[in-house]
Order: C-alpha cells, then sequence, then structure tokens
C-alpha cells in the first residue's frame, strides 16, 4: 500500500474540522502512512521536512478555506492527494453534527472514507492513459497573439472553439480536449492543483469539468461542450505548472466522448472572436 | 465597467449571481477579497456583506463559493441558467 505524509487542518472552527484529525488517525492505524502536526509543522517547519518530502502528502482539509492545503503549499511540499471533508458529506447528502466534539454522523463518514480511500489504493490501476483512441490532436497549432503591456495573450487561429468563460474545445473525430486559455491561465497564475472529473463523469455543456486552484484563485473550467470523460491528462494532474506553460496543447485537462458538437458549436467562439473578447477583457480588466 | 452582454444576450438578462445565505456566513470576507469583479460590497451593521452588483457577475463562474469555508454562497442552476440565455437567444434571432 501507498503511504503518505498525512495532514489534516485540525480545525476547531467547524464540525468539519475535528473529522479530518479523526480521518487521518484512521488512515494511520490502517499503516496508510505518518501524521504532521498542521500546528507544529507551522511553527517548526523544519520538524516534517523531511518526512513531506520522503512520502506523498496528502492534505485532508475540512471546509473550502483548505487550511491543510495551503498550509502545504506555503511550506512548498508539493500535495499529491487531497480531500475536503465538507465537500465529501455534501456529496453523500450527510448532515454533520454541529459541533466540535464528533459525533457519529461524523465518525462514520471518517470510517467510510477511510475504508474507501484503503480500498481505492489497494486497487489502484496505473492512471488512465492520457490520449484516445482514434482522435488525432497532434496537429501542430498556429497562434494568432497580441500584447498588452508586459503580457503576450496567445489564442490558436484554427481548430479550437471557446465560450466566454475562457475555456476551450479541439474537435477531433467524435472526440474532444477541453482546457483554459491562454488568458486564463495568466489570470490565475502559477496552478498548485488541477482536478479533473473522473473518468466516466457525463458532464453538460457549461457544465464543471475540472477544479483549477491556484496561488491567487480556485476556478472552475466551464466546459464548452457536453460528453462523457474518457480521459485526463494525468500530466496536468502531477505538474499542474504545464497548464501554465502551454495551455492549448500539453496543458489540456480532460477528453470527451462528444454527445451533440454540431449544435453546441453554436454557441461557442471561434479563435477571432475569442481573441476580440480577450482584447476586450484586458482592456476592461481591473487587478 | 463589466461586460454588458454574454453569449449574446444582454447580462442584465440572465439570472446569475450568487446569494448568501446569511445563517451560515461568518463575514470573513474570503468571497469579497477573491472576486475581481466587485460583485460584492461591504456595509457598516449587522449585515457586512451584501451582494450589490449581480450583473458583474461572471455568468457561470461559481469560484467564489469554492472559497467560502461556511458554504454560505449559493447560485442558480446552471443549466437552467442555459436554458434562459438560450430561449433569450432565440428570441433575438427570431426578431426582424
Amino acid at each position: 500500500m501507498r503511504r503518505y505524509a498525512l495532514l489534516p487542518c485540525n480545525g476547531l472552527d467547524k464540525a468539519a474540522g475535528p473529522l479530518t484529525r479523526e480521518l487521518a488517525l484512521s488512515l494511520m492505524a490502517a499503516g496508510a502512512g505518518e501524521i504532521i502536526c498542521p500546528v507544529l509543522s507551522r511553527r517548526a517547519p523544519a520538524r516534517y521536512a523531511k518526512l513531506a518530502s520522503e512520502l506523498p502528502v496528502f492534505a485532508i482539509d475540512g471546509c473550502a478555506t483548505r487550511c491543510a492545503s495551503r498550509l502545504a503549499g506555503d511550506l512548498r511540499w508539493k500535495v499529491e492527494r487531497r480531500l475536503q471533508i465538507a465537500e465529501e458529506a455534501k456529496a453523500a447528502a450527510i448532515a454533520l453534527e454541529d459541533s466540535l466534539i464528533p459525533g457519529p454522523v461524523g465518525l462514520a463518514l471518517c470510517q467510510k472514507l477511510a475504508t474507501t480511500l484503503l480500498a481505492d489504493e489497494e486497487a489502484k490501476a496505473p492512471a488512465p492513459a492520457a490520449g484516445g483512441t482514434e482522435a488525432d490532436f497532434t496537429t501542430p497549432v498556429e497562434y494568432a497573439s497580441f500584447t498588452h503591456d508586459k503580457f503576450l495573450f496567445r489564442v490558436p487561429k484554427e481548430g479550437y472553439f471557446f465560450n466566454e468563460n475562457d475555456c476551450w474545445v479541439r474537435v477531433s473525430g467524435n472526440r474532444a480536449r477541453v482546457g483554459i486559455s491562454d488568458y486564463m491561465q495568466q489570470n490565475l497564475s502559477d496552478l498548485l492543483f488541477c482536478t479533473p472529473a473522473e473518468v466516466g463523469t457525463k458532464i453538460e455543456q457549461f457544465g464543471e469539468a475540472a477544479t483549477l486552484e491556484s496561488t491567487k484563485a480556485v476556478y472552475e473550467l466551464v466546459s464548452p461542450v457536453s460528453g462523457k470523460v474518457v480521459a485526463v491528462n494525468t500530466e496536468a494532474v502531477d505538474n499542474p505548472e504545464i497548464v501554465n506553460q502551454d495551455p492549448y496543447e500539453r496543458g489540456w485537462i480532460v477528453e470527451l466522448e462528444l454527445s451533440d458538437f454540431a449544435s453546441e458549436r453554436d454557441l461557442l467562439l471561434d479563435g477571432e472572436q475569442y481573441l476580440n473578447l480577450v482584447k476586450k477583457k484586458v482592456a476592461e480588466f481591473r487587478p | 465597467m463589466s461586460e454588458t452582454t454574454f453569449m449574446g444576450v444582454p447580462r442584465e438578462q440572465i439570472p446569475w449571481a450568487p446569494t448568501i445565505d446569511y445563517s451560515k456566513c461568518s463575514f470573513c470576507m474570503e468571497c469579497d477579497k477573491f472576486c475581481p469583479h466587485q460583485v460584492f460590497e461591504r456595509r457598516e451593521g449587522e449585515v457586512k456583506l451584501v451582494v450589490a452588483h449581480p450583473t458583474n457577475c461572471v455568468v457561470f463562474c461559481r469560484a467564489c463559493s469554492k472559497t467560502c469555508g461556511p458554504d454560505a454562497l449559493s447560485f442558480p442552476d446552471k443549466q437552467e441558467t442555459f436554458k434562459i440565455i438560450k430561449s433569450l437567444r432565440e428570441k433575438a434571432e427570431a426578431q426582424p
């Protein structure tokens, strides 16, 4: 079994905080790793530097404030796995007890999460391969660009379509790759986490295809097209900085099997239209 | 100035903006600090934050809710909003 450096937020502000501790303890007891004390690591980071470099860091957050993830980011620890208790409770339609003392519902959720995580680790097959079967996304891309102050913004001239949420789609046959534009990656700045929808998920047009988190913001990738996720870019998950470096090619996020591109296309912009929109956005941008 | 249209539809006709659940909001202001579009506005008094400029909100963007620890921000249903946009576009196209 893969072992982790388990970093719970161990918060005492909301009910989900203390549950991160319970989950981390359950995982540790099952042999899934060692715990990093978030308080001590803030006070004396050297205490856990070795552990965080030897084992992959697993950040366990209570709520959307994501104190554990942010702490890891502050300490420059690379987080390889993350979980948020409030999100998990919501997904499972569970109402946690409104108490800082873990109650039966919260503890049962932790137990269930620990069991699932451990089973998942046991069964972990190699990550889904990037790239589709019959699709070809290797055609060289020609870019148009414009500059504003010291910033250069690129947009592919052909073969890509965009929504007004700064996400693109590149189509090949009945497959499509989806990602974020150069303008958006510069807006977000250095990406720390890329969490795509899981393979097999059905996404509606303008539904959420991924969550991207940078040093500045959390961003929802709004899918320009509908379809079923058939692959995710594991390279972008492992090294989100490639989305900053090459947002239109290597930095794709998910690959979809299209469901109705012919009609959805009417709601999207082509490269030239999107370039004009970016120019407008840049002109109006107020940091 | 914010964009005046989204997908060719006047922005003010699209009902997309966050709603604050004041029973959960702790007024930590994380959402306001995060949002670059001045959707929120801080106030004096008991209610310290309001959605003052809903049409500044980027349609389909829910990023501020992901910064909200107490989970106090909600948004309209995306697919419902999408249907409204589509029907407004069809209406506009049908006009001479």
